[in-house]
C-alpha cells in the first residue's frame, strides 16, 4: 500500500511538472526581458532558439551597461561626467558608430533630433519620473547646452567627448533600435532566420512566419491604445512608433508628453499623434520615428520623398491616417470605425 | 478550576502554534516554486489534526476560529479572514468525518483536509469575485493537495504519536 | 473516544480511496471546465515574470477592484466584463494607468516600476502577431 501511495504521489508530481513546463514547438521560444526602461518580448523559432535567446539576453545586458545614463559605470555616463574637460573617452567601436549615426540624423533633420537634449529632459522630469513644467528662462538656459555639433566623435580612434561642460547625452531615442539591430545580428549568428523581436513596441520581424506568410504587426490607435488603426504585413523589417500618448503627465489641465522638440525645449507640437517608421534598418526606424514626430507631417513626407530606405504610417491630430506609397499593398487600414480617414502619400 | 485552566492553556498554546506556523509558511510561499494562487503546505492544519485526535472537536473548532481571527488581525484583512475561515471550517468538518473511517490513516485524513481547504478557499473566491474564474484553479489545487496532504499527514502521524495528551494533563479530564 | 485513524501508523485502504476520490474530483472538474465556446478572454498577471493571477474576463459579471500583492508600489487593477485596466498605481510614471482599458487578445498593460505585465489572451486569435506603438 505504501508503495502504491508513493507511486501515486510520483505520478501527480509528474502531472504538475508538465503543467509548468515552457511550451516549445510551433509557438516558438519566448523570453521576456526588463531592460532599457522597457519590456522586451522575444519570440524565436528554430532548433537553436534556446541558446540564441541566451545570446540575445547577454547582448541586451551588455548594451544596457554601455548605453544607460543611470548606471555610473556606463560609457555614456563617462562621456557625460567628462563633458567639457577635454578628455577623449574611449568607447566601444559600435557605440562610436552609434554616436556618429545620431549626429548624421541631427544633420539630416536639423532641429528635429538631438541626443544632447538630456539636460532639458531632466528639467521636465521625464528621466527621473518627477514631472514639472520648467520656466521659460530655465529652458532657454538649458537649450544653450543642446547641440549635437558639440558632440565630437572620432570613429577611427573609437573615442568621443562632449565639448562643453553641462552637456549630457541621452540615447533614449535610438537605444531600442540599436539594441534590436544588435540582437538581430546575435541571433542570426546562431542560425535563427525566423523571429519576432518586440522591444517595447519597436517590432523587428526577422524573416517571415514559419508558414511563409509575413508577420502581421498592428499599429496602435494613439487616441485609444486598445484599438488599432491598421495592420502591417512585414518580412525582414522593423516597425518603430513614436507618439506622445504613452508617456506624459498633466498639469493644470495641460498634457505634456515626453518627446521634446530640440528647437523649443518643450513637448513637440507638430500636429501628429504618432509616427510609425518601417525600415529594414531597426536603428534608422527608431531614430526617424522620433525625429519625424517632431518634424511634423509635411517635413516628414518631404524627407520620405528624398529617401529610399523607409516607409511611414502617420496618425494626425485631425484624424487622418497617412500611409506612404510603398506600404499600399502591405497595410490594411482598420481605422474607419475609429473616425479616421485614410490617405496614401505618393512620391 | 485546574481542569478548565488546563484546557484554556492548551488551547492557547495550540492557537499560538497554529498562528506561528501559518505566519512561518507565509514567509516561504510554495507559490515561488509553483505559481498557483492559493497553493500552500497547510502547516496550520497540523494543529487542527492534532486537536481533533488528542483533544476534542469542540476545542479544534475553537482553536481554528481563534487562529483565523488573529491571523487576519496580524497580517491580513477581512477578505483573508473569509478565505481562511471557509477553508479551515470545511477542512475541519471533512477531517473529523475522515478520522472515523475504518482503514484510514492520518495520511488520508490530511489529504482530505487539504483538498477540503482548497475547495473552501475557491468557494470563498467564487463568492468574493462573483465569477466562475477561480474554479479553474481547483483541479490543479486538488492534485497538489495530494502532495501537501501527504506531507502534513506524515508530520501529523509523528506529532500525534510522539506528543500524547500527557503534557496537557489529559488525566484530569 | 478512540479514533482508529489517529493510532494507525501506515496508510490503509481508506487513504487510497480518499486519494482516488480527490483525483476523480479534479478530473471531473477539469472536464467540466474545458472552455466551451471560442469567446474566452483571459487576463494573465505577471509580476517580475512570474504569474501571480489569471482571470477570465468573459466570466466577470460586474466591475471588480483587485489590489495586487507584492508590488513595489501599490497597484489596483479593475476587472470588468471583457476588459481590464490598472485603476490606481502608486508608481511615479503612471504609464500603466494612462494605458487605459485592455479588451482584446494580444493586448498588454505594463507597469515598469512594478515589473508588472497584464496580458490578454483568448481563444479568439488576434489577426496580428505584435503591436507597434
Amino acid at each position: 500500500m505504501k508503495r502504491w501511495i508513493s507511486f501515486l504521489l510520483a505520478f501527480s508530481f509528474l502531472c504538475l511538472a508538465g503543467c509548468g513546463a515552457p511550451t516549445v514547438g510551433d509557438v516558438g521560444t519566448s523570453g521576456q526581458i526588463f531592460a532599457m526602461d522597457t519590456v522586451m518580448n522575444l519570440t524565436l523559432f528554430g532548433e537553436r532558439a534556446e541558446s540564441a535567446l541566451e545570446s540575445a539576453r547577454t547582448e541586451i545586458t551588455r548594451l544596457e551597461q554601455l548605453l544607460s545614463r543611470t548606471r555610473e559605470e556606463s560609457q555614456i555616463s563617462m562621456l557625460n561626467a567628462h563633458a567639457g574637460d577635454g578628455v577623449e573617452i574611449s568607447v566601444e567601436s559600435d557605440l562610436a558608430g552609434l554616436l556618429a549615426f545620431a549626429k548624421s540624423v541631427h544633420q539630416a533633420l536639423p532641429g528635429c533630433f538631438d541626443i544632447t537634449i538630456a539636460p532639458v529632459m531632466d528639467a521636465w522630469g521625464f528621466t527621473k519620473d518627477a514631472y514639472r513644467v520648467p520656466g521659460e528662462e530655465e529652458l532657454a538656459e538649458l537649450l544653450e547646452l543642446v547641440n549635437s555639433e558639440d558632440l565630437l566623435v572620432d570613429e577611427q580612434a573609437s573615442t568621443a567627448r562632449l565639448a562643453r561642460s553641462g552637456m549630457e547625452l541621452d540615447l533614449g531615442a535610438l537605444a531600442k533600435g540599436f539594441a534590436a539591430g544588435r540582437v538581430q545580428a546575435a541571433i542570426q549568428a546562431e542560425g535563427i532566420t525566423c523571429a519576432m523581436l518586440d522591444l517595447g513596441g519597436n517590432i523587428t520581424a526577422l524573416g517571415s512566419k514559419e508558414d511563409g506568410s509575413p508577420w502581421r504587426v498592428a499599429v496602435k490607435n494613439p487616441q485609444d491604445t486598445g484599438t488599432y488603426v491598421g495592420v502591417l504585413s512585414l518580412t525582414d523589417a522593423t516597425a518603430s512608433t513614436s507618439g506622445g500618448y504613452e508617456r506624459y503627465f498633466e498639469e493644470d489641465g495641460v498634457r505634456y508628453h515626453h518627446i521634446i522638440d530640440p528647437k523649443t525645449g518643450a513637448p513637440a507640437q507638430s500636429g501628429l499623434l504618432s509616427v510609425s517608421v518601417i525600415s529594414p534598418d531597426p536603428l534608422l526606424a527608431d531614430a526617424l520615428s522620433t525625429a519625424l514626430f517632431v518634424a511634423g507631417e509635411e517635413e516628414a513626407l518631404d524627407y520620405w520623398r528624398q529617401s529610399e530606405d523607409f516607409e511611414l504610417v502617420l496618425c494626425t491630430q485631425d484624424n487622418r491616417v497617412v500611409v506612404t506609397q510603398g506600404l499600399e499593398e502591405s497595410f490594411r487600414f482598420d481605422g474607419e470605425e475609429l473616425g479616421y480617414t485614410y490617405e496614401i502619400a505618393r512620391r | 478550576m485546574p481542569a478548565s485552566l488546563g484546557r484554556l492553556t492548551r488551547c492557547a498554546v495550540l492557537t499560538a502554534l497554529a498562528l506561528a506556523l501559518s505566519v512561518a509558511e507565509g514567509l516561504v510561499p510554495l507559490t515561488v516554486i509553483f505559481p498557483l494562487p492559493g497553493l500552500r503546505l497547510g502547516l496550520a492544519n497540523l494543529v487542527t489534526v492534532y486537536a481533533l485526535c488528542r483533544l476534542s472537536g469542540r476545542e479544534a473548532l475553537l482553536i481554528l476560529a481563534a487562529r483565523c481571527l488573529l491571523g487576519s488581525l496580524v497580517g491580513g484583512n477581512l477578505t483573508a479572514l473569509a478565505f481562511s475561515l471557509t477553508g479551515g471550517l470545511l477542512a475541519l468538518g471533512v477531517m473529523a468525518a475522515a478520522l472515523r473511517l475504518p482503514g484510514t490513516s492520518l495520511f488520508g485524513v490530511s489529504i482530505a483536509g487539504a483538498a477540503a481547504h482548497n475547495t473552501g478557499q475557491i468557494l470563498a473566491a467564487l463568492a468574493v469575485l462573483q465569477t466562475q474564474a477561480p474554479l479553474v484553479y481547483l483541479p490543479p489545487l486538488l492534485l497538489c493537495s495530494l502532495v501537501t496532504g501527504a506531507v502534513t499527514g506524515g508530520i501529523s502521524t509523528l506529532l500525534v504519536r510522539r506528543v500524547p495528551a500527557a503534557p496537557f494533563e489529559r488525566k484530569s479530564l | 473516544m478512540r479514533l482508529p485513524a489517529a493510532e494507525r501508523r501506515r496508510p490503509g485502504p481508506g487513504d487510497g480511496i480518499i486519494a482516488a476520490l480527490v483525483i476523480a474530483a479534479a478530473v471531473v472538474l477539469l472536464l467540466l471546465l474545458r472552455p466551451a465556446s471560442g469567446d474566452v478572454l483571459t487576463a494573465t498577471v505577471l509580476l517580475d515574470g512570474a504569474q501571480v493571477g489569471q482571470y477570465d474576463l468573459s466570466g466577470v459579471e460586474q466591475s471588480f477592484l483587485l489590489p495586487l500583492e507584492g508590488t513595489a508600489y501599490p497597484v489596483v487593477i479593475e476587472l470588468q466584463p471583457g476588459r481590464v485596466r490598472v485603476a490606481e498605481s502608486g508608481c511615479p510614471s503612471q504609464d500603466c494607468v494612462h494605458t487605459g482599458w485592455a479588451d482584446s487578445p494580444g493586448e498588454q498593460i505594463i507597469c515598469l516600476p512594478n515589473r508588472l505585465v497584464i496580458s490578454l489572451s483568448g481563444t479568439d486569435h488576434p489577426d496580428f502577431d505584435a503591436v507597434t506603438g
